[in-house]
């Protein structure tokens, strides 16, 4: 039976209402940002109301604001990075030198991210505060470490995928390791250090514990603005100020899984599941 | 360029490379143990070490809250947490709320996986499936101050909408028959999107000329899930309810926002409750014994996630 276009339009309406479901309570604080605080509370709620930018421009003109989305853009821009220099290195090894602990390696690696973070921030604390490391130092490479499991397990499998011949032709050549590492397999995992790049970058943008916990000046990050920032003087939350933060900060993932959206799969299985939706 | 000009080019190339140091260093073999240091490092220093001392502060009775230097008291932290209730109790929470979000989600995740199977030349599609997908990259922080604004009992929404519907008004949060299913329901909100995205995933595994073939039979919606969906599709399927089941269990983030582990107890999850012991008492011992069990916890479930993966590369040859 061929599905008639008046079908095939009440279906894909349907989908359509089941994704602006779920995005509702995401659009009701986005539009209680550009709401006056008044309109915030008011009773019943509000759903027309005269737009204004106030809150947006006094969230801005507080004087953390600003840093805390530099805070947040540095490190997890930093930290990223670095993450996947180093995987990259060590995928290729794992990849393509047979170590007998390649496997237990990898699962050893997963488990880091697989631990509530509760858990290891005990000893981590100690640590860093024994090394004075609570610092931007300090909180970087732990996001380091942070971003490093799904970096390992993506890249490691695309290099899986790559042939070892285009290894062996380039030896065949001439070519020096280093030459067949950056300039051979480098180029054909390019989506799997995007998709590392982007997650890593959303899962770091997103952490709040060990950031609320380690962190100092110069390290607090959006969510530890949220969490901490959102009591105004009468003690009661500041609703206008946590909206207009929230919908700065919603933006960066948004426009990610826009843009990015077919590594979508990939980013939220830590690299163990390839494939498009 | 003809061919022997390249051919020359190559060796001389060759012959200028293996004279330097950087060439012998490539080819021995402490070349590929290099290229793992990096890793090791940020492994061992971040990880291993602060693991062991984690385990070895577990036989310690050590507070920075007394002013005694740590003692050994071998496995007595364990006992007392074998002989804390409210430590139980916080455990058998924690199921509930794993088996219930999970479950649901699962079940949610898969009807509307289907529902959106077809759905590839949709109009605007992308956009579709970001609003879809929002809830799950939003950090926990932020969704739980959202769902604070909407379940707020003076003007939030939702109440709005109970008051229009029954009269009265619902305490979401500070209602101890309330609070526990408040926070499911976000946590439900928040990872449907992942198990549609997983349902998505497992129906893109099967091939589709088998998909072709049972259309040509005429197969029996039944039959075609039976016999020619789930055998492929289990596997991604049961990664994300496996993978959720994680994530679930480490829950802390949206409590510790949303309701502080309050009203009472009703919301303090495992995960809460070791940060409690941990910063707030203080008890580095006894925390430290915790959070060693929660380690195990982990392990274990990462262990049979990696036992599935196996098992579909196996299969499925992936």
């Amino acid at each position: 039976m061929q599905p008639t276009r008046a079908r095939t339009a009440v279906y894909y309406l349907i989908l359509w209402l089941v994704a602006i479901l779920f995005f509702l309570p995401v659009f009701w604080i986005l539009m209680a940002s550009f709401k006056t605080p008044n309109d915030i509370l008011a009773v019943p709620p509000k759903f027309i109301f005269q737009p204004t930018l106030s809150n947006i421009i006094d969230m801005l003109s507080r004087p953390n604001t600003v840093p805390y989305f530099i805070n947040s853009l540095y490190l997890s821009i930093t930290s990223v990075s670095l993450a996947i220099v180093v995987s990259f290195l060590a995928a290729y090894a794992l990849s393509r030198y047979k170590f007998r602990a390649t496997n237990f390696l990898m699962f050893l690696i997963l488990s880091t991210r697989m631990v509530p973070a509760a858990a290891f921030v005990v000893p981590i604390f100690q640590m860093f505060n024994a090394f004075q490391w609570r610092n931007q130092f300090g909180v970087l490479m732990l996001y380091t470490m942070f971003s490093i499991p799904f970096s390992l397990w993506i890249l490691k499998g695309f290099i899986d995928g790559v042939s070892t011949r285009y290894d062996e032709t380039g030896f065949v050549n001439g070519a020096s390791r280093l030459h067949v590492m950056f300039r051979v397999v480098l180029p054909q995992v390019r989506p799997g250090l995007i998709a590392a790049f982007i997650f890593n970058l959303i899962f770091v943008w997103n952490e709040f514990l060990l950031n609320f916990i380690l962190g100092g000046p110069g390290t607090q990050m959006i969510p530890y603005a949220l969490a901490v920032g959102l009591v105004s003087a009468g003690g009661n939350i500041d609703w206008a100020f946590v909206a207009s933060l929230s919908t700065g900060y919603v933006l960066l993932p948004t426009v990610m899984i826009f843009l990015f959206q077919k590594y979508l799969l990939v980013g939220m299985t830590f690299g163990t599941v390839r494939g498009e939706v | 360029m003809s061919t022997i000009n390249i051919a020359q080019q190559g060796e001389q190339a060759i012959a200028r490379s293996r004279r330097s140091p950087l060439r012998a260093f490539e080819e021995s073999r402490f070349f590929p143990l290099a290229l793992l240091l990096p890793i090791l490092f940020f492994f061992v220093a971040l990880n291993v070490i602060p693991t062991i001392w984690m385990i070895g502060m577990s036989f310690y009775s050590y507070s920075l809250m007394s002013p005694a230097p740590p003692s050994f008291i071998a496995i007595d932290n364990y006992v007392k947490i074998y002989n804390d209730a409210d430590l139980w109790s916080a455990f058998s929470r924690t199921f509930v709320f794993v088996v219930l979000a999970v479950g649901i989600e699962t079940v949610l995740g898969v009807l509307l996986g289907f529902l959106f199977w077809g759905s590839s030349n949709m109009p605007g599609r992308r956009l579709a499936l970001t609003l879809l997908f929002v809830p799950m990259v939003v950090t926990p922080v932020a969704s739980g101050l959202f769902w604070r604004l909407i379940y707020e009992p003076t003007f939030g929404v939702a109440n709005y909408f109970v008051q229009l519907l029954t009269g009265s008004k619902i305490d979401f949060l500070t209602n101890v028959n309330w609070a526990f299913g408040a926070v499911l329901f976000v946590d439900i909100w928040m990872w449907t999107p992942f198990m549609i995205l997983m349902t998505l995933a497992a129906l893109g595994s099967v091939p589709k000329a088998e998909l072709e073939a049972a259309e040509v039979d005429r197969l029996s919606i039944w039959q075609r899930l039976w016999h020619v969906i789930w055998p492929h599709g289990k596997f991604i399927l049961m990664l994300g309810v496996l993978l959720r089941t994680i994530d679930a269990y480490k829950t802390t983030d949206l409590v510790f926002l949303m309701t502080n582990g309050g009203p009472g107890n009703v919301t303090e999850l495992i995960g809460l409750k070791l940060y409690r012991y941990a910063f707030a008492s203080l008890n580095i011992g006894f925390s430290s014994a915790l959070a060693v069990i929660l380690l195990l916890i982990a392990i274990s479930f990462t262990s049979i996630y990696l036992w599935v993966l196996n098992l579909r590369r196996y299969r499925e040859g992936a």
